[in-house]
């Protein structure tokens, strides 16, 4: 299988080269040759796809099957893992991953290459540009970080998987983080392409929709997953550290955001194409950026990236991607004048432009949090990390203002918002978030929260209110564009606003993803009402944290193949009633010399977390940390209606239901005016 | 709508004025910008490893300075000079760490400064006509076509 595996590679290798040298041979020369050339070249990068899909499957086989005489099996994997865990070896370390990346975007490719026939030209010079990233990850992992490595000698068993990975969510986590970050290739080939081509029209940017929405609704869902397994697996009682890891995956996520909301500039108005252009470059340039920042050791994050020798050829990729990129910007700019003229600032535009300045300042910002060790290493000799409570101070503002933007944005209308709608439109949702946040102010007054003595709790006050106003304007959008079908189609509204989405199905479909946001950071200003307590318990000794009670009933021990283990039974009472038993647990594996790893027992409601954890037993009790995170199931169901509603922008508009006028008057009215009757739809 | 503005505002503001601080607050508020540093990778106050060598010593002189002394920032630089500048992971405001706070302010401003070019220049520039012949249908159908995009209808 090693062989084979190593064979594939090469082959993929060959291939990828042949799709890209033989690509721009076709784009240089434009004549019938060209064009057969062009197809030899899409056949064989799809052909490449089959050629690393095997090379994948051997590497699975091989961990499957034990086969230790494979450095990366031998180094990532052991007899006792769990199949499933076996099969998430492929991403678990260095060089598997880099194989999951090539696996990825040659799968992208295939799909691309499959679908030439919607624009075969622009298809054939997007494919030429994704074999060259091809190329470059081929390279990789046949040169530099070999998965299919040989041991020089027989060893019987693996020194196993991280135990930290070994947690169902990390079998899906990183395929989704990395279905994310490989799908920004695709629009940034077509963006480069495009730009090569001097492609007139917005035509690219319909072609990428989709592939952009997709890769962007899975980095969504990645970094959610990755948030949730850090806060069921790490035993910290949080979900997000600003640790670089972390920091690396945001900042594509933002530049992508802010993408998807300029691109729409582009389609309706012909405006903000440098910006796009560039925005789909940023983005990918950064997806980049993390994977060398993570991966060469130039910052220093808890989670399990060895530090390697591959960051100088991350470098590289960075700086020739940026010098293509530069070089066709600079020959071709003229091609990306703005169509139309911003007409007023009080517009949907300017709207844009403003959510883009804050989503990209938010972008710098975290880019310069993670700089700056480098930067304070280089200026004081010291690594300086800069934690939570920096991000905190520059990002929550930031996200605020963001939130009120999302609020406000949807009611301006494009070109120009006249001030009665201004004052028509906001009535409703301004009244509204003001009575929300006046009611929580006297609730959490009377219940004796003094809130303006913490400034985390001011700021989950302003996200509740900013939350609401953004839920009113939804639901006023929803309403308002219902009730004007239900009266033209004499309908009921539920109706109405079921024919309204299918009309737009994209437009509602973000309205419901920017809901899915506002829940999500509900469940974030839920943080600054968290509590904890921390208590040795003997048996049937008790700790109270709010309104629970937590009664150790005994603990017990387990050994098996894999890990050995330590765990207390918790009685939890709730206002003195009997509500559930927890086993918070800890396990040391065995195949990774002992390594300890808390399982965090939790009971979960939409109103609040009791999180509890097993923190050892130093004097032969175990040693209980119990918190209460309020709100905190909101944000993994915001992720489920971020997916729903990214599906529901993917899914195509129906027709609109157009009045029936007699063809007759129709021709009859038209020729009136001097127009041709070929412009009659029938 | 001055007055539902001003209505808006004042509470916002109010809020975000006020301010007043115990000692339970800022020794959580303190605790959470100072990192445990026996290399666990938490933060003092969330590190949860059972026999760590230093976070006991580490919280209990966090308690003794949050009580001695009523300067926030007196206690971090206490700890920045008895554990070492990484144990504290909030930079400073003053020397070379206050750069980490400017860097993110200077990058939004001169952002902001670049969208009102951009908008300056967008108004300023006459809108391009699109090429094409100039019979009254296509023109009308290219109208229709761009009410249709622009109103999303």
């Amino acid at each position: 299988m090693p062989l084979l595996g190593n064979f594939c590679l090469l082959f993929a290798l060959a291939l990828a080269i042949y799709c890209f040298v033989v690509g721009v041979i076709a784009a240089v020369s434009k004549n019938a040759v060209g064009y057969r050339l062009a197809e030899t070249a899409r056949r064989a990068g799809m052909a490449s796809f089959v050629a690393v899909l095997l090379a994948a499957v051997a590497l699975v086989y091989s961990a499957l099957t034990d086969d230790f005489s494979v450095a990366y099996i031998l180094h990532h994997s052991n007899r006792a893992l769990p199949a499933p865990y076996k099969f998430a070896v492929l991403w678990s370390g260095q060089e598997g991953s880099m194989l999951f990346w090539a696996l990825l975007l040659s799968c992208y490719g295939f799909v691309l290459r499959l679908r030439h026939k919607v624009d075969q030209r622009l298809v054939a010079m997007a494919s030429m540009v994704l074999a060259g990233i091809q190329v470059f990850f081929l390279i990789l992992v046949n040169f530099v970080a070999k998965p299919f490595g040989m041991m020089d000698r027989v060893v019987a068993d693996g020194n196993g998987l991280n135990p930290l990975l070994q947690y169902p969510e990390m079998v899906i986590h990183p395929p989704m983080l990395y279905l994310g970050y490989v799908g920004v290739s695709v629009p940034f080939a077509f963006a480069l392409a495009a730009l090569i081509m001097r492609y007139p029209g917005e035509k690219w940017i319909h072609l990428t929709r989709k592939w952009t929405m997709i890769a962007w609704c899975f980095q969504s869902v990645g970094i959610l997953l990755g948030a949730h397994w850090a806060y069921a697996v790490l035993g910290w009682g949080g979900y997000w550290g600003w640790d670089p890891v972390e920091n690396a995956s945001l900042l594509p996520w933002l530049s992508g955001t802010a993408f998807l909301h300029s691109v729409m500039m582009q389609e309706k108005r012909g405006m903000m194409k440098v910006w796009n252009i560039w925005l789909i470059f940023i983005t990918f340039m950064l997806s980049i950026l993390g994977t060398l920042l993570t991966r060469a050791g130039l910052v220093s994050s808890v989670h399990a990236f060895a530090q390697s020798s591959i960051g100088p050829w991350f470098t590289t990729l960075l700086g020739v991607v940026f010098a293509v990129c530069l070089i066709f910007y600079i020959k071709n700019r003229d091609h990306l004048k703005a169509e139309n003229k911003l007409e007023s600032l009080v517009s949907r535009e300017s709207s844009f432009l403003f959510n883009n300045l804050v989503l990209l300042g938010a972008c710098f910002a975290v880019l310069c949090g993670t700089l700056f060790p480098i930067l304070s290493e280089a200026v004081r000799g010291v690594k300086m990390n800069l934690g939570a409570p920096f991000y905190n101070k520059v990002m929550i503002p930031i996200g605020l203002f963001l939130i009120f933007l999302t609020g406000v944005g949807p009611l301006l209308a494009w070109r120009s918002t006249s001030y009665g709608s201004i004052k028509r439109n906001f009535a409703i949702p301004a009244t509204v978030s003001f009575t929300v946040m006046v009611t929580l102010m006297v609730v959490w007054y009377r219940s004796g929260i003094r809130f303006w003595t913490d400034l985390n709790q001011i700021y989950a006050l302003l996200s509740f209110t900013l939350g609401t106003l953004v839920t009113a304007t939804i639901a006023s959008e929803f309403i308002r564009g219902g009730r004007v079908l239900q009266n033209k189609l004499q309908t009921n509204l539920l109706a109405g606003v079921y024919l309204l989405m299918r009309r737009n199905m994209r437009r509602y479909g973000g309205y419901v993803v920017h809901f899915g946001v506002v829940l999500v950071i509900i469940g974030l200003a839920g943080t600054a009402f968290n509590k904890d307590q921390e208590k040795e318990l003997g048996v049937a000794d008790s700790m109270q944290i709010g309104h629970y009670e937590l009664r150790n009933q005994e603990y017990t021990q387990d050994d098996n193949a894999n890990y050995r283990s330590e765990a207390a039974l918790l009685d939890v009472y709730k206002d003195g009633k009997y509500l559930t038993r927890l086993n918070p647990e800890e396990r040391w594996f065995k195949a990774s010399g002992g390594q300890p790893v808390h399982i965090v027992a939790n009971y979960s409601t939409l109103v609040e977390d009791l999180y509890v954890i097993y923190e050892g037993s130093p004097n032969g009790h175990p040693f209980i940390k119990a918190l209460v995170n309020p709100l905190v199931n909101w944000i993994w169901i915001g992720v489920l209606v971020i997916i729903f509603g990214t599906g529901m922008a993917l899914v195509p508009n129906a027709a609109p239901v157009t009045a029936q006028v007699p063809k007759a008057v129709a021709v009859s009215a038209m020729e009136k005016q001097g127009m041709r009757a070929a412009g009659v739809s029938e | 709508m001055k007055r539902l503005m001003r209505i808006l505002v004042l509470p916002f503001a109010l809020v975000l004025l006020m301010g007043a601080d115990n000692q339970e607050a800022r020794y959580q508020n303190i605790g959470g910008k100072i990192m445990c540093t026996c290399g666990c990778a938490q933060m003092l106050l969330k590190c949860n490893h059972v026999g760590c060598p230093n976070s006991a010593q580490m919280i209990k002189e966090l308690r003794t300075n949050v009580n001695q002394t009523s300067n926030d920032e007196e206690v971090l630089n206490w700890f920045r000079k008895n554990w070492g500048i990484t144990a504290v992971v909030e930079p400073s405001t003053h020397g070379f760490e206050l750069l980490a706070w400017l860097l993110p302010i200077a990058g939004m401003g001169i952002g902001l400064l670049l969208v009102l070019l951009v908008i300056r220049s967008w108004r300023l520039r006459p809108a391009t006509v699109a090429a094409g012949d100039m019979n009254l249908a296509p023109e009308l159908e290219a109208m229709r076509d761009r009410a249709r995009r622009e109103t999303e209808i």
